[in-house]
């Protein structure tokens, strides 16, 4: 039973976050195919249709390996975690149903017009294929995260009798303020990868001095982006995420942060090692009171610290610190590259600054790991909750499939996606390295 | 009430069926058809728009499944982990050598891809198949309803029968697809593959239609609804459509009597099987029916009317975008 536990939370862990790579591409590159096409129609500038192009590609190699690693999430649901299932599917079944009938059916049968289409439908059909198909990824986007909400703060259903979860409302469900601001911080994180993956590739156009003009174009595009939509990730968006975990999960907050003891005037840690043995933080850097006043808009509020909990209700500390920490320094960082790069910009100096175009090219990877860390904390904080405070996650996995079943089937998805892994990097690169002035035929 | 779900259900799958259909066919019969680069470039450029609306069908109608009948779908997708685990990782290298073949310029590349492409299709279908003979024939459940019994259980000769007779109506299917949407010799040759097909699929779909009476009787439903015999008598008429346009040359409309013996055969089979939707072993009862964990009331009319609202909006838009996209796809240019 342990044993095939972990190899059910290995499991999902291992394919949820490779997954995850890949709709964060499409959602966050899909406004910017999006704004070029409607472009290239509107300035009739063959650059603006070039750029598109040259992305949409890019798009599709995205695409394809999005939704081929996500089938293996609906069917994990039914495969390794039947309790869970058997006994919520009447609620959150549906934010899976309405995933597929209303955004999967958009965003492929639109992508296929955008990618098949050209030259055959008109030009305006083909602009507004391109603007639908980013409808149906932030659609979809919508109701997974929909999803996961309710699994964060459940809301909309009853326990039957039989502990069996039913539905009361759909609408409680898919317009709750904890859905929302959670969807919309995620979208932010996606927009603020798209942005610093153009403006990173753009950055190596210019590094490597060919197609230098669409290397500017890319650079401009997605540094204004990535600026803004890192100041949308920490405010409004991330300030009410934190604002619903410290009311509806007190102790992922206290995980996030390190707080052992409870506080009045806690201290925010910047940084510092958990040790949750000796139940303290190692080598810390505290900003005195400021922790307070985050959670309560008051220096002097009192914040609960781990210890006021059951142990068995506590979230693991260690994982949840250190994400927590990852996503929030990366996204400062985020926020000081970004301003860099507009100022530069405003002073004309973007392009011939090679020093940060260098930064720029190397800051690729860095908004991947943190919107993985972003996911980590909210994942591994709802511990050991599979829906907070009714199903614990032990409760939810299949009783019927073995430890052994799922260990090979992990070590299939292993090989499998590293080889994907592999596949992926060939088909960008080869891409990047043809570029958008010659990827025209 | 919930015999609306089981029909919402059944026809999701069902449309699945016929479009998913259509494109795991070509997967199939695509080796056998097109020869050189550019014929093969233009029967897999013929479901390259379409192929991934398709199979969203089997996605949507999961989630629907999900929603309405919970304690089915966790019964199943555990109870068949290693099945369905083959289905899944099928499914994965099917998109993937689809997508990928036509990304890097060379033969090696495009040949291994459309080899895969082929294989994972054909070993699809057969499982497909195979899982639909085994839920008319009932497999063993415990009292919590999940499968208790082996991996040879499932292999017994009905579902093999229906498996193969799927892999021989869609490869069918498949061919009649690209005689619609192909021109030149793969459009010849698709029709040479029918001849050879629909003699082979007529036997087989006989055989099995009368196994099906010993295995899973249909009688007690065709005496409460006599007029779901409406159900086979379609998928006979099919069957003689596409003799008789095969014999008359009138090659495009093969498909759409393809569509009607598929969607004839598939409405039979579900509405035999109603109102299970995993039936027990030996007796069905011991099985999962539309009845043993019903939904809420809530729960049912929320997912029938989304379901059936988005359902609607999917099919306008759809009609709207294949028609701009129906033009056929000619290997020489």
């Amino acid at each position: 039973m342990g044993d095939a536990f972990a190899a059910d939370r290995i499991q999902f862990a291992f394919t949820i976050m490779f997954h995850y790579l890949f709709p964060i591409g499409t959602m966050g590159l899909a406004p910017f195919i999006a704004w070029y096409t409607v472009q290239a129609i509107r300035t009739k500038d063959p650059r603006y249709d070039h750029a598109a192009r040259f992305w949409a590609k890019i798009f599709a190699i995205n695409f394809v390996i999005g939704v081929v690693t996500g089938i293996p999430m609906e069917f994990q649901f039914g495969t390794n975690w039947a309790l869970f299932s058997a006994r919520t599917g009447a609620v959150i079944g549906q934010p899976l149903a309405m995933e597929g009938i209303y955004a999967f059916f958009l965003e492929s049968i639109f992508l296929g017009i955008f990618l098949y289409g050209r030259g055959i439908v008109s030009p305006r059909l083909h602009a507004a294929s391109a603007v639908i198909v980013w409808a149906g990824a932030w659609i979809s986007g919508f109701f997974i995260t929909a999803t996961n909400a309710w699994m964060q703060h459940p809301v909309g259903y009853s326990v039957g009798p039989d502990l069996r979860v039913r539905l009361e409302s759909l609408p409680a469900l898919l317009l709750s303020p904890f859905a929302w601001w959670q969807f919309l911080h995620v979208m932010t994180g996606a927009v603020v990868t798209g942005g610093f993956l153009m403006a990173g590739v753009g950055a190596y156009y210019l590094l490597a001095r060919r197609q230098t003009e669409y290397g500017a174009m890319f650079v401009r595009g997605g540094v204004v982006v990535a600026f803004v939509f890192s100041a949308i990730a920490v405010f409004p968006t991330g300030d009410r995420n934190s604002a619903d975990v410290t009311k509806y999960q007190p102790a992922k907050l206290a995980a996030m942060e390190g707080l052992f003891k409870s506080a009045y005037g806690a201290p925010l840690a910047i940084i510092g090692m958990p040790d949750t043995v000796n139940q303290t933080l190692i080598d810390p850097i505290f900003v005195p009171k400021v922790l307070s006043f985050l959670a309560y808009g008051n220096f002097h509020a009192n914040v609960k610290g781990l210890a006021e909990y059951p142990a068995d209700e506590r979230p693991p500390v260690a994982v949840t610190y250190y994400a927590y920490h990852i996503m929030v320094g990366l996204g400062t960082i985020f926020l000081g590259l970004g301003a860099l790069g507009v100022l530069l910009l405003w002073l004309k100096r973007l392009e011939r600054s090679r020093w940060l175009l260098w930064l720029l090219m190397l800051a690729i990877p860095f908004p991947y790991i943190a919107n993985e860390a972003g996911w980590v904390t909210s994942e591994v904080g709802r511990q050991p909750w599979i829906v907070y405070g009714l199903i614990r996650t032990v409760q939810g996995t299949s009783t019927n499939v073995a430890a052994g079943e799922t260990i090979f089937t992990i070590l299939g998805f292993v090989g499998m996606y590293f080889l994907l892994g592999l596949l992926f990097m060939l088909l960008v690169l080869r891409e990047i390295g043809i570029g958008p002035a010659e990827s025209t035929a | 009430m919930i015999v609306l779900a089981f029909v919402v259900l059944s026809a999701m799958l069902g449309v699945y069926v016929l479009l998913d259909g259509y494109d795991l066919g070509v997967g199939v019969i695509h080796l056998f058809v097109a020869r050189g680069d550019a014929e093969r470039d233009a029967v897999v450029e013929s479901i390259g728009p379409f192929w991934n609306g398709n199979e969203v069908w089997l996605i949507a109608a999961g989630g629907t499944l999900f929603a309405l009948f919970p304690q089915v779908y966790a019964s199943a997708f555990s109870g068949f982990y290693l099945p369905f685990m083959l289905v899944l990782w099928l499914l994965m290298f099917r998109g993937i050598a689809f997508e990928l073949r036509g990304h890097f310029p060379s033969d090696l590349w495009r040949g291994f891809f459309d080899v895969t492409f082929a294989i994972a299709s054909g070993l699809l279908i057969l499982l497909f198949g195979v899982a639909l003979g085994n839920i008319l024939r009932g497999v063993p459940l415990n009292p919590a309803h999940y499968f208790e019994g082996s991996f040879g259980f499932l292999l017994n000769p009905y579902a093999v029968g229906v498996g193969a007779l799927a892999v021989l109506a869609l490869a069918q299917h498949g061919a009649a697809w690209i005689a619609l949407r192909v021109e030149g010799p793969p459009a010849e040759r698709a029709v040479g593959a029918i001849r050879i097909l629909l003699p082979l699929v007529f036997i087989l779909g006989i055989a099995l239609s009368i196994a099906t009476f010993f295995v899973h009787s249909p009688l007690p439903n065709l005496r409460a609804f006599p007029w779901i015999a409406l159900a086979p008598l379609g998928s006979i008429l099919g069957l003689i459509g596409i003799l008789l346009y095969l014999v008359q040359g009138r090659i495009r409309q093969i498909f759409h009597a393809s569509m009607l013996f598929l969607a004839g055969m598939l409405a039979s089979a579900a509405a035999t099987l109603y109102p299970y939707l995993l039936p027990g072993f030996p007796s069905p009862q011991t099985g999962l029916s539309a009845y043993t964990n019903p939904p809420s009331h809530i729960a049912l009319a929320t997912t029938l009317t989304v379901v059936i609202v988005g359902l609607i909006i999917v099919a306008i838009y759809r009609a709207f975008v294949v028609r701009k996209l129906t033009a056929r796809v000619n290997p020489t240019c």
